[in-house]
C-alpha cells in the first residue's frame, strides 16, 4: 500500500502480533531444551546437538500447522481474521526455525565426515522402496525448499511484481510442502521413537489442517448460476445490499464483483483486491472506502483507487437498476475507471 | 548404489549450487537497475532490495519472465483480478488422501523391537 | 485514532490492521486466542520433549592408553596384553579414527604387531572402541593370540548400526533418525556393529564381517537403522563377538 517500498511496514498490531510470535517460539524451545530435561532422565541423556535438533524441527511442525489451520478458521468464523493480518511474518519465523533444525542436522548427523554434506544429505539414504529406512530427509528438504521460497518472496513487492494470481499459485507451494513435512516426520521421528506422544501430535495436527481445510471448502458460499442477457447479468434485488456493505457475484466468465451500496447509491468493483485478490466484498465501506477485510486495503467504491497517497487500482464494473433489481455489465472497466453510482430506487 | 546415489546427489549440489550463482547475478543486475524500470514504488527504496535478494536467487527464471513481460508492457491488468480460488477443495481432497495413507504407512509399517525373535542356534560349532 | 466503523444489523464488527483499536467482539478473542496459543506450544514441547526415548548408557570415558596385538579383520581391533585399570588382559577393542572415519590406513603397515594405542576411550555395555589419537608399533614380538572360539551359524535379528555412535559418540547413536549418519561413518569405514534383539552368549552387540572374515558386503549397508534378519557364523575374539554374516540371508524382519 506504500508508496516507496520498506523493509517492513510496522503497525501497533503487526508488534502485538510478533511479540506473540517470538513468545511462542521461546517457549515452545525453554520448555523442550530445559524443562522437560528436568523431569526427563531420557531427555538429559540425550545429546544437546540432538535435543536442539528435535526441539527445533518439531517447534517447526507446530508452528505450520498453526498457520495452515489459520486460513480456513478464518473462513469459517471471521473473528479469526486478525490472525491472517500478519501470517507472513508467521511464515517466514517458521522458514527460520525449520532452517535451524536444518543446521542442527547438517552440523551434528553430516559433519565430520569425509563426504560432502550436501551430497550426503540427498544421497546417502537413497531408499524410496521402503518403510521403515524411507529417505524422509529429502522429503524435510523439499519442504524447506518451499518454505524459504514463500519467505523470500513474502514482501509486498513480490506481490505487486508477480502479480497476485502468479503470487498465490507460488505460494500453493505450502501444501505439498505440509504433506512433505507430515512425511518427514512420519517416516523419521515417528517411526524412530517407540513412545506415541509425538506420533498423537503429528496425527492431530493432520487431521486439524486436512479436516478444516476441506470443513471450510464444503461450506464455501455457492453463489447461484448466472442470469445474463446480452453481456449483463443479474447480481439481486437492491434491498439484499445493507448500507456500507457489499454482495459478492460471480459472473459467467468466473471473475468475481463486489457490489457496494455507499450513500444510498450502488458501486461495483472487482472482488479481488489488488494486493493479494483478498475477497473485497467480505469487507465493508469504511471512510468512504471499500475495506479488504484481509490487510485492510482501501478502494473508493466509484473510481476503484486507493486514496492518495496510495497507487493501487482494481477494476470497475458499470451498474444499472431495472425496476429494483441491481444488473452488472461483465465487461469489466479498466482498474481506477470512474463510474456513476447508481441511486437507490 | 549408494557410490551411484552419492555421485547422483554430489551433481544435483552442483547444480542448485549453479542455479543460486545465476541467481546472484541477475538479482545484482534486476536489483540495481531493472526493478526501478518496471516497479516504480521501488524507486528511492534501496535498504528492503536486500530483502529481496534471496528471493530472486530461488525463483530467477520467474523474475526474469516477468521482468519482460513488464518491460514490454504486455501484463494484462484483467489477469491481476483472477484470484485463485478453484484449487483449493480439489488440492485438499488429494492431500487429505496422501496425508492419511502416509500416517497411516508410518504407523503400520513400523520395527516391532519388542515382539522381534531373539537370536536362534542353527548349527553347534563344527 | 479511532475508528467509526458502519454498524449493519446482524453483522460482526470488523477489524483493520492498520488501525491500533480493535472492534469490541474482538477485544477479548483476540487475548484469548493468543493465550490458547501461548499455553499450546509449551504443552506440546513438554509432551514431546519429556517423553522422548531413553537413548541408552554408553558415552565417551576419558582417555585411554593401552598396548596389545593388533588384529585389521575385518576391522582394525586391538586385543589387550599388558592390563591397565580399565582394561583386563584379553579385552578385544575396536578402534576407529576420528569423526567419521575407521582407523585402516593406520592400521594396515602395523598388523599383528605389538602397538600402543592412545585415544578416547568409549564403551556401551560390554562393547568397548577406542576413537584412535595416536598408534606406535612396539619393538616386541606379539605374542601368540588364543585361536577365535566358534560358537555356530546363528540367525540373528537385530539392527545394523555403526559401532562407533552406537557405543555412545552420539545419544541416541541408533534408530531411523540416525540412519544417514550411522552409512556416513560405515562409508568412512567405522566397524559397523549388530544389535542383537536378544544376547547371543551374554552379548548384544557383535562386529559384523563379511563371509570371508573381511569387512562386510556393502549391499548391508543399506538397511542400517531397521530391524533385519541374518545368518552367519559367530565366532569369540577375547570379550568381543564377531559375526561373520551371508548377506545372501539377509531379509527384513517381519
Amino acid at each position: 500500500m506504500s508508496v516507496a517500498y520498506v523493509p517492513v511496514q510496522w503497525n501497533r498490531n503487526k508488534w502485538y502480533y510478533d511479540t506473540v510470535l517470538i513468545l511462542l517460539v521461546v517457549l515452545y524451545l525453554v520448555t523442550f531444551l530445559w524443562l522437560a530435561p528436568e523431569v526427563s532422565e531420557a531427555a538429559r541423556a540425550t545429546n544437546d546437538a540432538i535435543q536442539r535438533m528435535r526441539a527445533t524441527g518439531s517447534c517447526a511442525f507446530l508452528m505450520l500447522t498453526v498457520i495452515l489451520c489459520i486460513g480456513p478458521l478464518a473462513r469459517l468464523d471471521r473473528r479469526f481474521l486478525p490472525i491472517l493480518y500478519n501470517r507472513r511474518h508467521f511464515g517466514v519465523l517458521t522458514a527460520c526455525i525449520a532452517a535451524a533444525h536444518l543446521g542442527f542436522v547438517l552440523q551434528w548427523y553430516y559433519s565430520f565426515s569425509p563426504t560432502d554434506p550436501w551430497a550426503a544429505l540427498l544421497g546417502v539414504n537413497p531408499a524410496w522402496d521402503r518403510a521403515p529406512g524411507f529417505a524422509f530427509e529429502i522429503l524435510g528438504l523439499f519442504a524447506l525448499l518451499c518454505l524459504a521460497i514463500l519467505a523470500a518472496t513474502s514482501h509486498d513487492f513480490w506481490l505487486s511484481f508477480l502479480s497476485a494470481p502468479v503470487w498465490k499459485r507460488l505460494h500453493l507451494l505450502i501444501y505439498p510442502a505440509y504433506a512433505a513435512v507430515v512425511g518427514h516426520v512420519a517416516f523419521g521421528a515417528v517411526q524412530d521413537q517407540s513412545n506415541a506422544a509425538f506420533a498423537i501430535v503429528v496425527a492431530v495436527s493432520a487431521f486439524a489442517v486436512t479436516s478444516l481445510h476441506l470443513a471450510a471448502h464444503l461450506r464455501r458460499h455457492r453463489e447461484p448460476a448466472a442470469n445474463a442477457q446480452e453481456g449483463w447479468e443479474r447480481v439481486c434485488d437492491a434491498s439484499e445490499i445493507e448500507e456500507g456493505l457489499g454482495r459478492v457475484h460471480l459472473l459467467a466468465t468466473g471473475e468475481r464483483v463486489a457490489v457496494f451500496r455507499h450513500k444510498g447509491a450502488f458501486s461495483a468493483i472487482s472482488n479481488a483486491c489488488a494486493h493479494q485478490n483478498g475477497p473485497l466484498g467480505e469487507g465493508r465501506i469504511v471512510w468512504g472506502c471499500v475495506t479488504c477485510p484481509w490487510h485492510g486495503f482501501q478502494y473508493d467504491v466509484r473510481t476503484g483507487r486507493s486514496p492518495e497517497p496510495f497507487t493501487e487500482k482494481v477494476p470497475t464494473y458499470n451498474l444499472r437498476l431495472e425496476g429494483t433489481e441491481i444488473w452488472v455489465e461483465a465487461a469489466p472497466n479498466p482498474p481506477g475507471t470512474p463510474t456513476e453510482a447508481v441511486p437507490a430506487p | 548404489m549408494r557410490e551411484d546415489a552419492l555421485e547422483t546427489a554430489a551433481l544435483i549440489a552442483d547444480l542448485a549450487a549453479g542455479w543460486a550463482w545465476i541467481g546472484l547475478a541477475v538479482a545484482l543486475v534486476f536489483l540495481v537497475w531493472g526493478v526501478d524500470r518496471v516497479e516504480p514504488n521501488t524507486r528511492g527504496a534501496y535498504i528492503f532490495r536486500a530483502l529481496l535478494i534471496p528471493g530472486v536467487v530461488l525463483v530467477w527464471p520467474l523474475v526474469l519472465r516477468r521482468w519482460w513481460v513488464l518491460e514490454r508492457g504486455a501484463d494484462n491488468w484483467a489477469a491481476r483480478h483472477r484470484a485463485v480460488r478453484r484449487w483449493h477443495g480439489p488440492l485438499w481432497w488429494v492431500l487429505g488422501a496422501v496425508i492419511a495413507v502416509t500416517l497411516v504407512a508410518a504407523l503400520t509399517l513400523r520395527d516391532d523391537r519388542a515382539s522381534a525373535p531373539g537370536p536362534e542356534r542353527l548349527e553347534a560349532p563344527q | 485514532m479511532t475508528s467509526q466503523l458502519p454498524k449493519g444489523p446482524g453483522k460482526d464488527e470488523f477489524f483493520i490492521g492498520f488501525l491500533a483499536k480493535w472492534p469490541k467482539n474482538l477485544r477479548s478473542f483476540l487475548p484469548l486466542a493468543a493465550l490458547a496459543l501461548l499455553v499450546l506450544f509449551p504443552a506440546t514441547a513438554f509432551l514431546v520433549g519429556a517423553t522422548q526415548q531413553d537413548p541408552g548408557d554408553g558415552g565417551f570415558g576419558g582417555r585411554a592408553e593401552v598396548t596389545g596385538v593388533l588384529e585389521t579383520l575385518p576391522y582394525p581391533l586391538l586385543r589387550v596384553t599388558a592390563e591397565t585399570d580399565r582394561y583386563p588382559v584379553g579385552t578385544t577393542i575396536i578402534l576407529s579414527g576420528q569423526g567419521k572415519r575407521g582407523a585402516q590406513d593406520v592400521a594396515e603397515p602395523l598388523a599383528w604387531q605389538m602397538v600402543t594405542v592412545r585415544g578416547a576411550a568409549l564403551k556401551r555395555g560390554d562393547l568397548d572402541m577406542i576413537q584412535l589419537g595416536r598408534m606406535e608399533g612396539l619393538d616386541a614380538p606379539a605374542p601368540r593370540m588364543m585361536a577365535p572360539e566358534q560358537l555356530g551359524r546363528w540367525r540373528l535379528t537385530g539392527e545394523i548400526c555403526d559401532g562407533k555412535c552406537l557405543s555412545g559418540a552420539m545419544k541416541p547413536g541408533t534408530g531411523l533418525s540416525h540412519k544417514a549418519c550411522a552409512n556416513l561413518c560405515l562409508i568412512g569405514g567405522v566397524p559397523p556393529v549388530f544389535v542383537s534383539t536378544g544376547p547371543v552368549e551374554g552379548e548384544d552387540f557383535l562386529l559384523l564381517a563379511g563371509s570371508d572374515g573381511g569387512p562386510v558386503d556393502p549391499s548391508l549397508l543399506d538397511l542400517t537403522g531397521s530391524l533385519i534378519t541374518i545368518e552367519g557364523e559367530i565366532e569369540r575374539r577375547g570379550t568381543l563377538l564377531v559375526f561373520r554374516t551371508d548377506p545372501a540371508t539377509l531379509e527384513r524382519a517381519e
